[in-house]
Parts: C-alpha cells; sequence; structure tokens
C-alpha cells in the first residue's frame, strides 16, 4: 500500500441509516415545497394547475348542456332574479318540476330531486363562483349595463364573465374574478371605481 | 382620484324635535348588522352604537331638563380620521362621505383616536347573534369580523340600491323618495333627522341649511371650531323659557 493513498472506509449500519433519514426528510422536503408551491400558483392564477378545471361535482347532475344547447332554454328561465335583483338565484326543485314530473323517469338524479322535492326539502348545490368577502355583487346593473350597451338579450350577456356555461358538462369558474378582474372591466366601461361601489 | 360628484349626502339634525327614543339607534343596529351590545360591553366602554343619543341633564331638581342630542359620524370634509390611517382605509368619496372600506381595515385603531366625537368603533371581539336571531342580519350589509373598525356609512348599502334603481326606472336619484333615507331617519318618528343632498339647491336639507346657517339662525355644526367641515348639521334647541329677542 502507497502511503497516503486514499483509501475509502466502508460506511458503518449507522452512517448509512443517518444518510437514508437524511434522503427522506430531503425528498420530503422537496415534495412540500412543490406542493405549495403549486397550491401558491394555484391560487394566484384563480384555477388549478395540475388535476384538472373540472368544477366541483354537484349533489344532482346537472348538464347545462342539455338544458341550454339541445333543449334551447334561457339563462334566465332558471336564474330568475337576474334581471331583478342581486343574486341571480338558483331555483327550488319546484322549477325543475315543472317539467321534470313529467320527463326523465329513467335518470338517477330525476329521481332524487323528485324524492327531495316530495319531501319539501332543498338541493344542495354546490357552490361555483363566489367573489371574494366584502363585495357586493349585483346582477341586475351588470345584465342591464351590458344588454344596453351591445343591444343583445339579458341571457347573451351571462357568457361575458360565466364562459360559455351553455357548453359546459359541470360548471366551472371561467374568470378570475379577483378585483383586479372587476376593475379592469370597470374602467373599460367608465363604471365607478369608487371602493363604495363594491365594497360595503 | 375623487372628483366632485353630482350628489354631497349629508343630514340635518333637528334637536329641537328629538325626544330621546332611541328609535334610531335600534333601526341602525338592525340595518347594519351591529352586534348586540351586552351590559360588559358598555361598561369596558366597548359597546357598537352607529348613532348614539348623547343625554345630558340641566337644572336643579326640581327644574331638571333633559337635553337629548343624536350623534352620528358627520361624515367631515375634512376629517381626522382619514390622514391617519396607514392602510387608506378609510377614505372620502366623491359624494362626500366618509368610507370606510372593511378589507383594507388591520385595526390600528389610529382613526379612532383621531375622531373628536367617538363614532369609530373597533371589533374588540367576533360579532355574535343568538340562534333565533341570525335570520334577521341584513344581506346587503357586511358583518364585520374581529380586529377592525367600523362606523356610520350614511347607509350606504342603500344609497347604492336607490342609485341602481334610479338609473334602471331613466328617473332622477332623489333623497327621501324610494326609501333613500338611511334606517335611522326613516325610524325617526319626530322627524328629528332629514337625509338629503347638499348639492341640490331644492332638497329639503339644502333649505333648512340656508335658512339656518344665516345670522341668528338655529343652524350650528358640532365641534365647528375643530375645521372639520362636516356633513351634519345640527338645529338648535328652542327654549320656550328663554325670551325670545329676536326675529321670530
Amino acid at each position: 500500500m502507497i502511503p497516503g493513498d486514499f483509501q475509502p472506509q466502508k460506511p458503518t449500519g449507522s452512517q448509512l441509516a443517518k444518510l437514508g433519514v437524511l434522503g427522506v426528510v430531503l425528498l420530503g422536503v422537496f415534495i412540500g415545497i412543490v406542493l405549495v408551491l403549486t397550491f401558491v400558483i394555484s391560487a394566484w392564477l384563480g384555477s388549478p394547475v395540475i388535476f384538472g378545471h373540472d368544477g366541483p361535482d354537484q349533489p344532482i347532475e346537472f348538464p347545462h348542456e342539455t338544458h341550454v344547447t339541445d333543449l334551447g332554454m334561457d339563462c334566465t328561465f332558471c336564474h330568475r332574479n337576474v334581471e331583478k335583483e342581486a343574486a341571480a338565484s338558483v331555483p327550488a326543485a319546484g322549477l325543475c318540476m315543472t317539467c321534470h314530473s313529467a320527463v326523465g323517469d329513467e335518470l338517477e338524479g330525476i329521481a332524487k330531486m323528485r324524492g327531495l322535492y316530495e319531501d319539501g326539502r332543498s338541493i344542495h348545490w354546490v357552490r361555483v363562483h363566489r367573489v371574494p368577502d366584502h363585495v357586493h355583487f349585483v346582477h341586475e346593473a351588470h345584465i342591464r349595463y351590458f344588454s344596453e350597451k351591445e343591444g343583445i338579450q339579458a341571457q347573451e350577456v351571462c357568457a361575458t364573465c360565466h364562459g360559455d356555461v351553455a357548453s359546459m358538462d359541470k360548471v366551472q369558474q371561467d374568470r378570475s374574478l379577483k378585483m383586479g378582474d372587476c376593475v379592469n372591466c370597470h374602467k373599460q366601461n367608465n363604471a365607478p371605481t369608487d371602493c363604495a361601489t363594491c365594497h360595503y | 382620484m375623487v372628483t366632485a360628484g353630482s350628489n354631497k349626502w349629508g343630514m340635518v339634525v333637528d334637536v329641537d324635535r328629538c325626544t330621546g327614543c332611541q328609535g334610531c339607534v335600534v333601526a341602525c343596529q338592525s340595518e347594519n348588522n351591529i352586534p348586540i351590545n351586552l351590559e360588559e360591553h358598555f361598561n369596558q366602554r366597548r359597546a357598537i352604537q352607529w348613532i348614539r343619543i348623547e343625554r345630558y341633564w340641566e337644572g336643579e331638581y326640581p327644574n331638571v331638563k333633559a337635553r337629548f342630542i343624536p350623534v352620528m359620524c358627520q361624515h367631515c370634509g375634512n376629517a381626522p380620521c382619514e390622514p391617519v390611517c396607514p392602510v387608506y382605509a378609510t377614505y372620502h368619496n366623491n359624494e362626500g362621505m366618509n368610507v370606510q372600506v372593511y378589507n383594507r381595515c388591520i385595526g390600528t385603531r389610529f382613526c379612532a383616536n383621531g375622531c373628536p366625537y367617538h363614532v369609530r368603533f373597533f371589533n374588540f371581539w367576533e360579532p355574535e347573534w343568538p340562534e333565533s336571531l341570525k335570520n334577521q342580519l341584513n344581506p346587503d350589509v357586511t358583518v364585520r369580523s374581529r380586529g377592525i373598525m367600523e362606523k356610520c356609512s350614511f347607509c350606504v348599502q342603500r344609497i347604492q340600491r336607490s342609485t341602481r334603481e334610479s338609473e334602471r326606472d331613466n328617473e332622477v336619484l332623489e333623497d327621501g323618495d324610494r326609501g333613500l333615507n338611511p334606517a335611522c331617519v326613516n325610524a325617526c318618528a319626530t322627524n328629528a333627522l332629514i337625509f338629503g343632498n347638499f348639492n341640490d339647491p331644492d332638497s329639503k336639507v339644502s333649505q333648512i341649511k340656508e335658512d339656518a346657517m344665516k345670522e341668528g339662525g338655529r343652524g350650528y355644526r358640532l365641534m365647528e371650531n375643530m375645521g372639520t367641515d362636516t356633513n351634519v348639521v345640527y338645529l338648535k334647541k328652542v327654549d320656550q323659557s328663554v325670551e325670545v329677542t329676536h326675529g321670530h
């Protein structure tokens, strides 16, 4: 053996174990950072970066495509308050029953809806569009402004913010609906940007 | 950017008409989702009342007189609360109102210290209502959480609604009409509170103010010497026992 030659020492069992633990911890930290970044970027963009862009599962499947594209119903037929009040309103099961007392016998969701209707209970839809806290959004004013400005029917205005719901199987959010989004549009349309317009 | 708007909201308070019934206080409490003030809240001086009735006793028994002054946010044109806010949570809008933006507020309470009228209130607790009262909350008004300031907004939710409705119907927004009154004004049994647009020379408040602010008129403002330029005008008590020396 040459003096001064480097002789790699065989790692002992406890050293190997320590190395293994360190590796696992580092891997965990790395995965954690990736997850946090994914979450932060998703929150920033307002839509998930991975795992699909589908909307949430609803208690009863309601295919907008069938009702709007295939059957040609207006948005305002079900969302009755949208031209009158702040909230667009989701109809009670009674409105569904105007058609579905007769049609859709073979569907599971219809049976569920009828059951709820007969018990006098409501359908607990999962909310898809939600503006941040302290914001009072009024559908009526927006529908009125855009339908007057562009000379279109109320139900054609909805897509401006909600995207093409008519072709969505599961409703999902289309625009970010953050304050920057609102303020940009308000500026473009010379709408008031005073805080008290929305925040009160 | 603050531009001069077409409206300048303000109020006239006729102290002579006020009977101190506290109707305005209750109306405000229910309109604006103000949490219920318990006894210990008052004891700690932490009760929230956007409008309060100040009571003063005058004279010696048996000739005692109770005097009442309703005090709400004076919506100062030159407000001491505004420049001290580090996050611009309180600012002046172009309709002459002092607006509190809840989502900006971080609860430094500088504004409450700056306010000479003591009409700004801090939420020391998470607001709570008994189960039976939860459904009476006004959906048009944010429930303020713990840690932020709040104050009289001149019922800005009603102003926004009336503005919207007058736009929809292509009508001119008129004060007093179609419910454009704050809750306290609607509730006042003796019409001691009058709300309106000071920029409209034909409005009731403008006319009363013009008359009252003349030499010898009954008009005054709270702590006028501080130069706060308030949007609330008070009318003095007409005292029967004092001999009238001028006019009338």
